[in-house]
C-alpha cells in the first residue's frame, strides 16, 4: 500500500492521467499509465477525480512538477478536465494519433498495450 | 479545528509539520496538530503526493511544503 503514494522529497514528481474511456483506446490508455506506472516513469493518478473537483486529487496534481495526459481518442476527455480545474498539461498524448482506431472492444490484447506502451513512451 | 499533516516521516514531511504549528501559534488559534503517517488513511483523502495538510477534512496542500503564511489563511 505504501508505495501507491510518492513521496515528493523523491526526484520528480510526474503525474500521469489516462482517459480511461469507455472504448479499446479509452482502456488502453489506462493500461499503458499502469505500465508506466510500474515502470516508475510517474505517478499514475485519478483522472476522474479532477473532474469530480475532489481536493486530495485536485491538490496532487498541482504538487506534481510535470503533467502527462494519456487520451484514448480526439474527444479529449482527460486532457479538457484537467484544463477545466485549471491544471496544465505538460504532455497530451493523443492514442488515436499513434495509429489505432476507436472501437467499443474493451478487452486489450497484451501485444497491442506493449506497441502502444513502446510508441507512447517514445513521446515522452 | 484538526490539522492533519500526511506523510511517511521523511524531511519534507517533518519540515511541514513545523510550519503548521509555527502558523498555528501566530495566528493564536485553537487547533489540534495530528501526524497522520497510516497510508490507508491517506489515500482515503485522495492524496497521491506527500507531505499534504488537510484541514477540517478539506486536502488544502499536496506534494509541497507549504509557506506559513498560506497556512494562517486556511486557518484563518
Amino acid at each position: 500500500m505504501a508505495d501507491k503514494i510518492k513521496c515528493s522529497c523523491e526526484s520528480d514528481n510526474v503525474g500521469i492521467f489516462p482517459c480511461a474511456g469507455a472504448s479499446n483506446v479509452g482502456q488502453l490508455s489506462n493500461a499503458i499509465a499502469v505500465e508506466l506506472h510500474k515502470a516508475g516513469v510517474g505517478n499514475m493518478m485519478c483522472t476522474v477525480g479532477i473532474g469530480g473537483r475532489r481536493s486530495g486529487l485536485l491538490k496532487s496534481a498541482e504538487g506534481c512538477e510535470r503533467i502527462i495526459v494519456i487520451d484514448g481518442c480526439p474527444v479529449n476527455c482527460a486532457k479538457e478536465t484537467m484544463e477545466q480545474a485549471g491544471i496544465n498539461v505538460d504532455k497530451h498524448i493523443l492514442l488515436t494519433d499513434l495509429g489505432i482506431q476507436k472501437n467499443k472492444d474493451l478487452d486489450l490484447e497484451t501485444s497491442q498495450v506493449k506497441e502502444f506502451l513502446s510508441k507512447v513512451s517514445e513521446q515522452l | 479545528m484538526k490539522i492533519e499533516i500526511l506523510g511517511s516521516g521523511c524531511a519534507k514531511c517533518k519540515k511541514t509539520k513545523e510550519i503548521v504549528e509555527q502558523a498555528v501559534n501566530e495566528a493564536g488559534v485553537d487547533a489540534e496538530v495530528v501526524k497522520v503517517e497510516d497510508m490507508d488513511t491517506i489515500l482515503s483523502y485522495g492524496v497521491m503526493l506527500t507531505p499534504g495538510v488537510v484541514v477540517d477534512g478539506d486536502v488544502k496542500i499536496a506534494g509541497k511544503v507549504p509557506s506559513v503564511d498560506n497556512v494562517k489563511k486556511w486557518i484563518a
